[in-house]
This record gives C-alpha cells, structure tokens and sequence, in this order.
C-alpha cells in the first residue's frame, strides 16, 4: 500500500465544512460534557436538534413527581393485601365446596406457570410455539413414570421432570436455530401433535391409553397442602423470571427478538441464547407438568392434545406478551373459565376466539395493555392515560 | 500500527460479485472514509468484516487477529463497535435498556446466576447501570434515559446508538452512514462530535457517510467503492476531485465536462 501523504493524526483538522460554524476540533477538552449537551443533543435549532414534537412530553414526564409517603404506603399496602390474600385463601376454603376451589387454585397456579414458559419463548424471544404441550407431557410423563415404576421420591421426579423438559425444548431449538415464522410454527406444531400420538403412547414408558399413575408426595397429599406447593413453585418461578429478564439474558433475548444483526456485534452470542431460551422454557414446562401429573395423579396421552397447545398460545396472547402481569391474569382467566362456570369447551373456545381477534386487530399488548395505568401506578406513576402508546412499564415489556 | 487490515476482499452472492479485490487499511487514531454510490457494496464490506457473511476471498486482520471465520460477537471485547444504517437498537426499549443491553460482554456474572438475583449479580448490573448513566450524560442524553428508543426523533436515535456503542468500551467504531436522516447542520455537529469523540476516547474511526462536506471535514482518507471494486483511494480533498469518482456519482458526462 501507499504511505499516505499529511494524514497522521498530528494532522487532524477542524471541522470546517460549514465556514460560519465554529471549528471545535481543536479546542481544548474542556468539559464535554457540557459542551456535547449544547452542541450536540439539547439545545434547540443548533446540532442534533429536538424540534420534533414529542420532546416535551418526554421531558415532563421525566420530572414527574412520585408519589407522597402516603402514596407509596398505599401501593405498597395494596400489593401486600393482595398477596397476602391468595397466600390466605386456602385456609378458608372449607368442606366439599372448598376441596373444588383448592383444586382450581393449584390448576390456576400450574398454569400460570406454564404461561411463564411459553412467555419466555413466545413474548421474549419472540419464537413461535404450537406444540408447548409436548415439553408439558413430557414433564408429566416423566414424573410420573420416576413415582410409580421407579418409585423415587417425588423430588427426584420433579427435578428430572424439569430437566427432561429442557432436553425436549433445546431439540425444537436447534430447528429453530434454522427456520423462522410460519416454517417454525409448522415443525411445532408437528413436534407436538407426533408426541401426543407416538411418544405419550408408548405403554412401557407412559401407560398407553390407560395413562400412567402419579401419586402425590408426602406431605403435599391433600389439596390444600399441594395448592400450598403449587403456589410456593409458581412463586419461585415468578422470581426466577424476574431475576432473567433483568439481567444479562433476560436483555440477550430481548435484543435478538429484535435484532439479530446488532446484537452480535454487542457480543451477544445468538445461537446460545437462542436455545438457552427454549431451554428456560423448557424447563418451566416440565416443572409445570409435574405438579400437572401429580395434581390429576393420572397422566394421559388424550390430555396433551392441539387444543391443549392452542389455550397456552391463547393466553399468552391474550394476557399480554412479554408482560408477566398480563401472562398471570391471562393463564389464571383460561384455567379457570372452564372450571369456574362448568362450560362446555364450546363457550370457552369461542369466548377465546373473541379475546385473540381483539387482541390482534385492536389491543395488541392484550390485557397487560389494557390495565398498563394500573400497573404503572403500582410502580409510582400517575393513573393518567399515557400520551403515548405504552411500551414497557415497570419492567415489563410489551411487544407492540 | 494498522488497527484494520483488509486484502482481497471479495464475495459472490450468485451471479454478482458484491465485493471484488478490496484492499483496505485503518491506522491508529484515523477517520476513514468508506463512500461510494447505492449498492456499491459498502454494506456488505462492513458486514464481511463483522462476520455476517463470510467472504470467499481475502482476509481481514484486526490488529494482527484475522476476523474471517470469526463469529460476530466475538469482536466485541477485542474493541470493535459497530452502528448500523437503520439503527440497531431495540426501539421498543428505554434508552438505559439498550445501553444496557450494549453492555453485554462487560457483564462476567454467570449465566446461570443471572436467574436467581445473586449478590455478584446485582453489584454488576449496579455498575452496568452507573456506566450507561455516565455516558449518556457525556453524551447529552441523560434526560431522555427512560424515553423508548422508538419515540426519540431520528437524529437523537441515531446518537443513542452511538452511545450504546460506545457503553461497549470500543477502540474502533465501524459507523455506517452515521448521518442518515440528519439535517446538513445536524451532520455538521455530528462531524464535531466524531472529532471530539477521537481526542476523548482515543477512537480509530471507519465510517461510511454519503454526506461529502462530512467526509471532506472530519476524514483523514477516503475510499472510494463503486460496482464492489475499489474506485479511488486518497485524502479527502484529492478523492473530492477525482474524476472517476465524480463520474460514479454524477454520471459520465458531468465528468468529462
């Protein structure tokens, strides 16, 4: 190569492509940051300038002031009632009718967790599941099977159950490392369907159609004692999810959602956090489907079916992707639909149905979107309507 | 010392040859210049070299390390930053999200304590978050850290972007056309700032940019890129007039007349 004549950095040359401008390559480093604030980036008509209209709105809401001592007692207050109040209601739910509500609250719970799974794949990393129940039933299948042939203890069973579903995900994730949107949906959905009808009917393994037993441990034998377990794992999970998304991964994922191109260049590893996600989501449905199996204490093939697989897409969608409030309120409103008014699968796919065509022609941040001031008031802010649309709040992001 | 080293860069894409013999040098603390018409392939250089495509001939060695083979994301801690055309930051997130998420690679707590909010854990993504906040004061944009990227105007985007890049603790930036969308005057203080920048950060700087009084102003030399091939090479001033180049931007005859 050539030597380049009068191009070393002793050679470096103000700005002048503008004669009226100042030159400022050659000042001295005084405070920059000063400088670049007035240059560059605030002051209105000079530099990169903030002429456009929704400067302001951004600003102000930056100032806004939070909430009095009063206030934040009475945020505070009310999410500590709340808790406290399903952490309570066991206790008072007494006789025939209160056994019905305990087994819906550890349905509801279980499904919540299940929400949590799909939402890490679907609503963070934005893949596309149609065939979640199979990691479900895999889940469930083997608890099961570690309870009542190997006759470990239900521990073990749950531990493995969680690992077994991380193995059947990271499977479909190495597909999805090479196929995306419909193509994806289409393997996923032929990965489920297949489990239900060649894998869950295995007779040795998982019963057949007879179904494999799965007696509840000791200790957690009644329904108020497992809904206490169920509740104790949705909790930890809950944390688990939260801790993720504020982390290093949880920010990974997000960002190759999003852009895969650029997170590389931010050093995000894509094929890695690419499966660690399945993986993560793999690992909340097995768990899931262990307290699934323990809680029916019968496994069948018949109940890891597509529709099955719809309701999970269904109420993360619904909820609110990428909203763990949304997913909540979603999962708890599909498990409990059914349960609560004994309806026929009819009305429930239909109320269903209404919910997903809303939500994808009108409100596409689902619930989660709808109460956004709510939730924003818990985390200190006003219940004004937002000026704009609602992205993320307090943490929780939803796709718009 | 060469900071990037680029010989005989060439891919095919099909029948078209997007990069052919591309021979390209950076020096310690220069501004290069990357221009050439739409589809010359400058784009398509920048993502040869980061990783995106592999190149069927040729070799890019950053500061002796050859990059070709290299997964993208590896050159993040060797001190390469890299902004791109359309901005690429994730728009649905705050503006401290994604100086976060630029932090990546600076992040050494365990994957696997990431979900459990561990002591280490916490006290780094303190840090993470004491870093981003400093650089977007230095920057200017300490106002608007909880505004979604998305709501920003273009030009403010385009700055964050720089700001994420910079979070990523980079010794060489690969802009590509960091003034797109930009006003002349906004172009013009973002050349200031690109200056200042070097002289603060000790930056080496590669960046494509179609707006000539930019390249004229902040560039030490200039390539010129056209059908794939390497038109013209020079300082700034030189390359302004050369004929060729004239001719691929404005056409033959305004060459010639």
């Amino acid at each position: 190569m050539t030597e380049r004549a009068g191009r070393r950095p002793s050679s470096r040359k103000a700005v002048s492509a503008d004669p009226g401008a100042p030159a400022t390559g050659d000042v001295d480093p005084v405070d920059v940051v000063a400088e670049l604030a007035g240059d560059v980036a605030i002051e209105p008509g000079e530099g990169i300038s903030s002429e456009s209209e929704g400067f302001d709105q951004i600003s102000a809401e930056d100032t806004e002031p939070g909430p009095s001592a009063a206030g934040w007692i009475a945020r505070r207050g009310l999410i500590a009632i709340m808790v406290l109040g399903v952490i309570a209601a066991p206790l008072f739910y007494r006789g025939d009718a209160g056994q019905t509500k305990l087994t819906w609250m550890a349905i509801g719970l279980i499904y919540i967790i299940f929400g949590l799974s799909i939402n890490v794949l679907v609503g963070y990393a934005g893949q596309i599941s149609l065939g979640h129940q199979a990691f479900v039933g895999v889940g469930a299948f083997t608890s099961a099977y570690i309870v009542s042939v190997s006759h470990a203890s239900f521990w073990v069973a749950f531990v493995l159950a969680g690992v077994s579903g991380a193995i059947s995900a990271a499977l479909l994730g190495f597909i999805a490392l090479r196929l995306r949107g419909l193509f994806l949906a289409l393997i996923t959905l032929a990965y489920g369907t297949v489990a239900q009808f060649t894998l869950f009917n295995i007779s040795s393994l998982t019963g057949g159609g007879a179904g494999a037993r799965a007696p509840r441990p000791a200790g957690f034998t009644s329904n108020r004692q497992f809904a206490y377990l169920c509740m104790a794992v949705t909790a930890a999970l809950l944390y688990v999810d939260w801790r993720m998304v504020r982390s290093k991964v949880g920010r990974a994922i997000f960002a190759i959602r999003e852009n895969e191109l650029s997170a590389a260049s931010f050093g995000i590893n894509i094929t890695g956090y690419k499966l660690l996600a399945f993986t993560v989501s793999g690992v909340f449905a097995g768990l899931g489907g262990s307290l699934f199996a323990h809680q029916q204490q019968l496994v069948q093939a018949s109940s890891f079916d597509f529709t099955f697989a719809l309701t999970l897409v269904l109420m993360v969608v619904v909820g609110g992707l990428g909203s763990r409030v949304g997913v909540l309120i979603g999962s708890t409103f599909f498990a409990l639909f059914p349960l609560v008014f004994n309806a026929i699968s009819l009305y429930t796919a239909l109320i269903g149905a209404i919910a997903l065509l809303l939500t994808l022609t009108r409100f596409h941040g689902g619930i989660a979107e709808q109460i956004a001031p709510i939730l924003r008031w818990f985390g200190g802010g006003t219940l004004r309507k937002h000026p704009r649309r609602v992205v993320r709040t307090g943490g929780e992001s939803v796709s718009p | 010392m060469s900071v990037l080293d680029v010989t005989n860069l060439g891919i095919r894409f099909g029948g078209l040859q997007a990069l052919d013999d591309v021979n390209l040098s950076v020096r310690e603390w220069e501004i290069v210049g990357l221009i050439g018409p739409n589809g010359a392939g400058k784009t398509t250089f920048f993502n040869c070299v980061m990783g995106v495509y592999k190149p069927s001939t040729g070799s890019a060695s950053y500061r002796g390390t050859e990059l070709i083979g290299l997964p993208t994301h590896h050159r993040v801690t060797m001190g390469i930053g890299r902004t791109f055309q359309n901005i690429g930051l994730v728009k649905v997130l705050p503006v401290i999200e994604n100086m976060l998420i630029a932090q990546h690679a600076k992040a050494n707590y365990g994957v696997l304590s990431s979900f459990f909010g561990t002591p280490n854990v916490l006290e780094e993504e303190r840090t993470l978050h004491r870093n981003a906040l400093e650089i977007l004061d230095f920057m200017g944009l300490g106002p608007y850290r909880n505004a979604v990227v998305a709501s920003l105007p273009y030009g403010l985007q385009k700055l964050t972007e720089i700001a994420a890049v910079l979070a990523s603790d980079p010794e060489f930036l690969m802009l590509d056309e960091p003034t797109s969308g930009m006003s002349p005057e906004e172009a013009h203080a973002f050349g200031e700032l690109l200056v200042r920048l070097r002289r603060e950060l000790n930056l080496t700087v590669l960046m494509i940019e179609h707006h000539v009084p930019l390249v004229v102003a902040v560039c030490d030399y200039v390539y010129c890129l056209n059908f794939g091939k390497l038109l013209a090479e020079g300082g700034p001033d030189d390359i302004r007039r050369h004929p060729e180049v004239v001719a691929a931007y404005l056409g033959e005859e305004h060459a010639s007349a």
